[in-house]
């Protein structure tokens, strides 16, 4: 049984997603676990963050008493300002997006499917939503990173073989990083790549809900 | 012929006299130019010219060819070479043609504005008419022309022809029906060219206050309201001045659908911002245009999402990117345009789609609005405007798709105290100016 195992925590998540930014790329970070990313990016890679709200470059989020409200990231967060940053109307923000120049977006989900189906913008049950800039990152970025618990409070699994929640993009998600293991959708189905410490291949399908295409050769998580 | 033609200083002040205060106006050639010269500062007219400027403001290619498309400019003269009977016109001698990339411009200025008048020659050196029957030369815009000012004659075309209007001191129109070459009829109150200016000065777009600014939105009108989601960018003032005016079945284009006042997204420790919400619980909201129209936290829902679910107001959820594309083709005069965001999900039920290299696409359409509240930090007199930080957003993109767009800013300056590199929205889709009053914060 995999229910008591020990699991990876969120800040572990976000170093190894960290890993996956190449130096000098510009990312766009979700809300939640994707937010987290930045702090495990060493300064010398230079990345460059781009936010919808609407600016460029931006840095650490602003101390307390020192808010600015004409100076917010896309989850509504205070930045500090710092040299660099470009600030910009929201048709820029999305040519940004929409025109192939963000490089990496990491975003939450509630599902993804096993050859890369999105589903992060609406819980059945509410009936109700917001897509805010997801769907344009899903369909408009180099590449698509899901940073999430790999099951949600229920245990239902996240990653499973057809979403039935509403999709944000079709085959958008080229890597699944959770915390018992990193996944790779591909149009053959979902490929396991890498599992987090004392978990078994075995152990990470019995809590997935696609079935596992699983090489010869796993590696450990690493970060 | 013994008679004087005018001389073209002359032709131009009869085209400038064509020019109303505080318009908008595009002048292309030497002629239009010439005419744009003469008209003083204090008139208040926009002039855009070819080569990247909107009177003393820079302004890129694709900002100009937004102003004409997006129907922003009230008046082109363009300097032509050859008009027919029914108002379509060249723009070079066959011999000079620069071929279809060297007279682009034209064609916007052509098809774009309101109104276009040619100015020409009335015959070449020759004598060969250039107001003809059938155009000899390339054509550059068919039937756009709707006044033709010569240095003999001022015509209208009707739809059945040219119509004399107007004639230089001295010719008589049998004189100047001799020298044309298509068929004229003259008008009833055929006059001597008018040289002057029109009087005036432009209608002041300062607003003593937010009632007043918006006294005249209906019910029934679609207003776009500015903001990301926190009260940075957000015409509160207005907002609450809309609130008070009561105008009722309102559809609103937003970001969101006021989410300010129930979570802390951009608002400052300690603060409840006014949003959205005031219109919604006054029962002024039909229906919202939104791409994140409720609340991030399912325990704490915003006023719109419970009328939402008692089934009061109806909901158009759109993409981030694809609201702000449409708000730009708005403002354009794109009408639709094709984007993947969407495709393969709920939002591409019910659109056209189409496979273009293998990738689909759905079809979305521009937005326009009757009235947009927005917000900027500064102001000009002539409605120049400046954002701050991550403030601009959606207000850039709102002002110019709505027919009045109404902004609210913390100070308003003289024309000349901006820096023109630094303006981000020209004061051409800015209506009407309102300055927040002293003390007003913005928060509950």
């Amino acid at each position: 049984m995999t229910d008591d195992k020990e699991r990876l925590d969120r800040a572990i998540i976000a170093m190894r997603v960290a890993k996956e930014l190449p130096a000098g790329s510009c990312v766009n970070l979700g809300i939640g676990i994707p937010t987290l990313v930045s702090m495990f990016v060493d300064d010398e890679s230079v990345v460059f963050y781009h936010s919808e709200s609407g600016v460029l470059n931006c840095g650490p989020l602003a101390d307390e008493g020192s808010e600015d409200i004409d100076l917010i990231n896309a989850g509504g967060q205070f930045l500090q300002s710092v040299p660099g940053m470009a600030y910009f109307s929201s048709v820029e923000a999305f040519a940004m997006i929409r025109g192939g120049h963000v490089d990496v977006t990491v975003l939450g989900a509630h599902q993804v499917s096993a050859t890369g189906d999105l589903a992060n913008w609406m819980l059945p049950e509410r009936g109700v939503g917001n897509i805010g800039g997801a769907m344009d990152l899903a369909a408009g970025a180099d590449k698509v990173i899901v940073a999430m618990e790999h099951n949600d409070r229920s245990g239902n699994p996240k990653v499973v073989q057809e979403c039935n929640f509403p999709l944000t993009g079709r085959g958008c998600v080229s890597l699944i990083v959770t915390d018992v293991a990193v996944l790779e959708p591909t149009p053959d189905g979902m490929v396991l790549r890498e599992t987090a410490p004392g978990w078994t291949p075995e152990e990470v399908q019995e809590v997935t809900g696609a079935r596992l295409i699983i090489p010869d050769n796993i590696a450990e998580y690493e970060v | 012929m013994t008679l004087e033609r005018l001389d073209a200083q002359s032709v131009a002040r009869r085209a400038a006299a064509e020019i109303a205060p505080g318009s908008v106006v595009a002048v292309s050639g030497a002629w239009a130019v010439a005419a744009a010269d003469l008209v003083p500062e204090e008139k208040g007219v926009w002039f855009l010219r070819a080569g990247g400027t909107l009177s003393d403001l820079p302004i890129n290619a694709a900002d100009a060819g937004a102003a004409l498309r997006g129907g922003h400019v009230d008046l082109s003269i363009l300097t032509a070479a050859q008009v027919d009977s029914h108002g379509s016109f060249a723009g070079y001698h066959a011999a000079d043609y620069p071929g279809p990339q060297g007279h682009a411009g034209l064609v916007d200025l052509a098809s774009g504005a309101r109104r276009v008048i040619a100015a020409l020659p009335h015959i070449r050196e020759d004598g060969t008419p250039n107001v003809v029957s059938a155009l000899s030369f390339p054509q550059d815009g068919a039937r756009c022309v709707d006044t033709i000012i010569t240095d003999v004659a001022v015509f209208r075309v009707a739809d059945d022809g040219l119509i004399l209007t107007e004639v230089a001191p001295g010719w008589s129109a049998e004189e100047v029906r001799a020298i044309t070459g298509a068929p004229v009829s003259v008008s009833p109150n055929l006059r001597d060219m008018d040289f002057d200016l029109p009087p005036g000065r432009p209608p002041s777009k300062v607003y003593a206050d937010g009632p007043g600014a918006i006294a005249d939105l209906p019910d029934g009108a679609t207003v776009f309201i500015d903001g990301f989601g926190g009260p940075g960018g957000m015409a509160h003032y207005l907002l609450v001045s809309l609130r008070d005016r009561g105008s009722r079945n309102l559809t609103i284009v937003s970001n969101t659908a006021g989410i300010a006042r129930v979570v802390s997204f951009g608002t400052p420790p300690g603060r409840t911002a006014i949003d959205h919400s005031v219109l919604v619980e006054n029962g002024q909201v039909a229906k919202a245009i939104a791409s994140f129209p409720v609340s991030p936290s399912v325990s704490r829902p915003s006023e719109f999402e419970l009328a939402y679910r008692r089934g009061e107001v109806d909901l158009e959820l759109v993409p981030q990117g694809t609201l702000a594309e449409r708000l730009r083709a708005g403002g354009a005069g794109i009408e639709a345009f094709y984007t993947p965001t969407g495709a393969g999900t709920l939002i591409a039920e019910g659109k056209e789609s189409r496979v273009i290299d293998g990738r689909e696409y759905i079809l979305e359409h521009g937005l326009r609005a009757d009235f947009a509240l927005i917000r900027a930090h500064q102001a000009d007199t002539r409605g120049n405007l400046v954002y701050r930080g991550t403030s601009r957003n959606f207000n850039a993109v709102m002002a110019p798709a709505a027919r009045v767009t109404v902004v609210e800013v913390d100070e308003i300056v003289q024309p000349g105290e901006l820096d023109p590199e630094a303006v981000v929205t020209p004061g051409i889709f800015v209506q009407r100016i309102v300055r927040r009053p002293d003390g007003f914060t913005g928060y509950e």
